[in-house]
């Protein structure tokens, strides 16, 4: 029998490295032939869309389009730490140290560009559209590409760094404050159990996720079905069938993970709450985006046969065992 | 070694191979086609689509010298900068990409799907990516992308 | 503030690169005078191991063969040292690394590896973390399996639970899974014209690397150069060193360039996996439905090293109230060694995990109030201003109403009615 149930969960989830260990991210702007400006991090792009984001707040700090910025972290040779691509911390500490590096920069230039437009203070000038000029006086003006020639080429550079601000736990009590930002979702699913074969199908979802600001709506909304489909896999699936240490589903042909027939398209709720010690209002979503997918699909399968599945994964075989002893528990109790 | 002979994006090539070696191997260390990505061994996972005879095949599974005679295509032949494929252009466009490693096969799984046909539904779109696994994106927005594909090539 | 840049569907930067097949991985490197290595790993869980090496050595092609040996420090991981960079005496899981061959081919790798000799002795392993908690256990390093106790003390527990309307009892239990990014790990190492050693890895964390190669070769971090590829994925998996130092060593000894590539098999065993939870929760209300007390004990199995395992479990804690204010609150989370994989960071760490316990246990108790989900969670939840179980204030950017709202809208969840969804 088919049987159709749906579910909700909630999440929070702190990000950062966390419980007051020193979680510093360093950036560095450098002014570059041709009036183009490179940022140089140790931010890695895992695929989640870093490059692209913190580009965008870059580009957005000095004013430019991201066309003209050249961000460059690849080499540990050319690029300051700027701590690991983990604990959903690339776009709120590195994209923080960015946005300070970028503003000490425009600072830089600022006061370069007084010396060579002979003007007595930095007051009045503007920095966008890769030039320095006077607001009120716009024919004083001074472009990246003139600055750079002026300059004994690829000295004119700005660093900038951030450090998250987080309080150590007490021993014995757990009294602190561990993360910071925190950041916040919603999950909700409708889904059809086949009580015969235990196979679960997931009908329509709903996910809102607070991002704080979105630097880039499409990369998020792509972090928010990536989180669906490994959360899903997750729970439904994936095993690895470990017996004594030995992973015995050890490839693909016996790892199954979801394909396109197993996701669907899904409702995404973008939630917009600036954060404000966050770069532009940005909070780290990566991690977050899988979390409350799991427990709405087992309060769905509740909802759906009255069974309440407390050991995961929820293979059709668990399943089905577990309907049945539901069945006989409800017989013994007539 | 046999000497086969199979024509790669439009390049014919005569090459020496061991008999053991894979179509893989031979695309990406003898022609340097590293576009064709390997993340399985055993055609599970398909980033080693590459479309032989107007079919797509996991050039993992494929021994080098059964291509003999045959007509590849690889990700690098399909389009490049100065030239790119509108399959390729509607996955930059519609941000079906995240770290990109089932890409090159995704996106040669759409082209053979809308070589054959050319209006399929969502549903078809699904069924023909689903012998290739991508862990980032949840597929919803591939799916998306071959769907406006369809439009642009119609 | 008027954005211009921020807020906006910018195209992917790196989408051009990787829709042309232009994006370069670790494995699509190739140098003049490359050779290959790969790692001999331990067949059993648990055993201390004699490793003979000199009847591959003797293989035409076979360029070296590393071993514990040749590490001048051989130890590394991301909060303890806990790993060998080769083991020395004893293998603490299947997988572990014992050697590594550096051959002309790839084919010769593999007819090296079948000739080492390695004599397993072995020792009875511990692969349930309840058992390994226990004092007469085996041990898989030092005199205990405990790694890590977490505690939350908040209010008194015993009070709320007896000023509960409805409680709700359950143990939960969560599976070991891998990340299954789909690029495998690889990497080639050279000694570049400035005479650094250069790794071409993917990573999540290039400066972390370069810091325990440095410190495996005992050599100046200015000396090694880390360079991060295009990575096809990650997911946590690629934050503890896999291939990293035995690269660097390998072009550091022989220099020349160096290049492995893992099978899909080999992936599985070289990088952590996500930790299974054991998860027993009490969770009580009163016949309104406002929490009172949570009391939550959580054993963590991290495998045979710790790995992240400190902070996983203690994000578990921190997290294993939910998104709710509750005045009384007892977690103690565990972390204990076993003779499994190793589990590490995977996305989420620790805080993917205990949602399955709390979300559950507030539908029940919703249930046994004759309430309706939605409602229990209005009552409970985080605002602007509510103050977590570990007394931090939550003084902004706190939308969770606004995200339940939305869903139950589009969901079109009954609400204030006395029935589930």
């Amino acid at each position: 029998m088919k049987k159709i149930g749906r579910g909700i969960g909630l999440s929070f989830y702190g990000t950062g490295y966390g419980n007051g260990f020193p979680d510093v991210s360093k950036a560095r702007v450098r002014l570059l032939e041709g009036g183009k400006v490179g940022i140089y991090v140790g931010g890695t792009e895992v695929g989640q869309g870093a490059k692209t984001v913190l580009t965008q707040i870059g580009a957005e700090t000095l004013k430019m389009p991201v066309e003209d910025i050249v961000f460059v972290h690849e080499d540990t040779v050319h690029m300051p730490d700027a701590g690991t691509a983990a604990a959903s911390r690339q776009t709120y500490n590195t994209g923080n140290a960015i946005r300070v590096a970028c503003e000490n920069f425009r600072n830089k230039l600022k006061e370069l560009a007084r010396e060579h437009l002979a003007l007595n203070s930095i007051y009045g000038l503007k920095v966008e559209n890769g030039k320095i000029y006077l607001d009120f006086f716009p024919q004083k003006s001074l472009s990246f590409e003139e600055l750079f020639e002026k300059s004994s080429k690829g000295d004119i550079e700005a660093e900038g760094e951030f450090v998250a601000q987080t309080v150590m736990m007490e021993e014995e009590t757990g009294q602190g404050a561990p993360y910071w930002p925190y950041t916040f979702n919603a999950c909700g699913v409708e889904l059809e159990v086949d009580t015969l074969t235990g196979l679960v199908e997931i009908r329509k979802a709903v996910f809102a996720q607070d991002v704080g600001r979105a630097i880039n709506p499409h990369l998020v909304e792509g972090q928010m079905d990536g989180g669906f489909a490994m959360a899903l896999g997750y729970v439904l699936f994936e095993d690895l069938n470990l017996k004594e240490g030995k992973i015995n589903n050890n490839k693909f042909s016996k790892y199954l993970i979801p394909t396109a027939m197993d996701t669907l398209e899904i409702e995404k709720i973008i939630v917009e709450d600036p954060e404000s010690t966050a770069p532009y209002g940005a909070k780290g979503i990566g991690e977050p985006t899988m979390i409350p997918v799991g427990p709405a699909i087992l309060n769905a399968i509740y909802d759906a046969i009255g069974v309440r599945i407390t050991e995961l994964p929820v293979t059709p075989e668990r399943l089905v065992k577990a309907i049945q002893e539901h069945e006989k528990e409800k017989g013994e109790v007539k | 070694m046999k000497k086969i002979s199979l024509n790669v994006n439009g390049k014919d090539h005569i090459l020496e191979v061991e008999e053991d070696m894979r179509l893989i191997d031979l695309l990406r260390e003898k022609l340097g086609l590293t576009g064709v990505k390997e993340g399985c061994s055993e055609g599970e996972c398909g980033a080693c689509t590459v479309i032989m005879d107007g079919e797509v095949v996991n050039s993992c599974l494929v021994m080098a010298f059964q291509a003999e005679g045959s007509s590849i295509l690889t990700i690098e032949g399909l389009g490049d900068e100065e030239n790119i494929h509108p399959i390729q252009q509607a996955f930059i466009d519609v941000g079906a990409v995240q770290c990109g490693y089932c890409t090159p096969g995704m996106i040669l799984a759409a082209k053979a799907l809308l070589d054959k046909n050319p209006n399929p539904t969502e549903e078809e779109i699904r069924e023909a990516i689903s012998g290739n696994l991508c862990r980032c994106t949840g597929y919803n927005k591939i799916v998306q992308a071959i769907d406006r594909a369809k439009e642009v090539l119609r | 503030m008027k954005l211009e840049v921020v807020g906006k569907n910018i195209l992917r930067i790196d989408a051009l690169s990787k829709v042309t097949g232009r994006a370069l991985y670790p494995e699509d490197f190739y140098m003049e005078g490359m050779v290959y290595g790969k790692t001999l790993r331990s067949k059993v869980p648990h055993a201390y191991i004699k490793v003979d090496t000199s009847r591959a050595e003797k293989i035409d092609g076979v360029i070296k063969i590393f071993t514990h040996k040749d590490v001048p420090n051989n130890k590394h991981g991301v909060v303890f040292k806990d790993h060998e960079v080769f083991c020395s005496e004893k293998v603490r899981r299947i997988g572990d690394p014992i050697a590594f061959v550096v051959a002309k081919d790839r084919k010769t790798c593999e007819l090296a590896l079948e000739n080492i000799l390695v004599e397993y002795e072995e020792i009875e392993g511990v692969f349930d973390p309840i058992e390994a908690m226990k004092d007469d256990a085996p041990k898989v390093h030092g005199d205990s399996n405990i790694v890590y106790h977490f505690k939350i003390r908040k209010g008194d527990v015993e009070e709320g639970f007896k000023n509960s309307h409805v409680i709700v009892e359950n143990t939960y239990k969560t599976h070991m899974v891998d990340h299954a990014f789909l690029q495998p790990e690889a990497g080639l190492s050279f000694i570049d014209e400035e005479g650094r050693i250069t790794v071409i890895v993917a990573t999540q964390y290039p400066h972390y690397d370069r810091e325990e190669i440095a410190s495996a070769l005992k050599i100046a971090e200015d000396k090694v150069r880390l360079i991060n590829a295009n990575i096809g994925g990650a997911f946590g998996g690629r934050e503890d060193i896999s291939l990293q130092i035995h690269l660097a060593l390998a072009a550091h000894e022989l220099k020349m360039p160096v290049k492995v590539v893992y099978s899909r098999e080999e992936s599985f065993l070289a990088h952590s996996k996500r930790h299974p939870l054991i998860m027993k929760y009490k969770t009580g209300a009163d016949k309104d439905g406002k929490l009172l007390a949570l009391e939550a004990e959580i054993i963590g199995d991290t495998g045979a090293y710790a790995s992240w395992a400190t902070n996983v479990l203690r994000k578990s804690g921190v997290h294993a109230t939910g998104p709710y204010f509750i005045p009384n609150v007892k977690v103690d989370s565990y972390a204990v060694y076993t003779n499994n994989p190793y589990a590490g960071a995977m996305r989420g760490f620790g805080a993917t995990q205990v949602p399955i316990a709390h979300e559950q246990q507030m539908d029940m108790l919703a249930e046994k109030l004759g309430m309706d989900p939605i409602t229990i969670r209005l009552k409970n939840m985080f605002k602007k201003g509510s103050v977590t179980a570990t007394g931090q204030v939550l003084t902004e950017s706190v939308p969770l109403q606004e995200c339940l709202e939305r869903v139950v809208e589009k969901m079109d969840f009954p609400v204030g009615e006395k029935e589930a969804y």
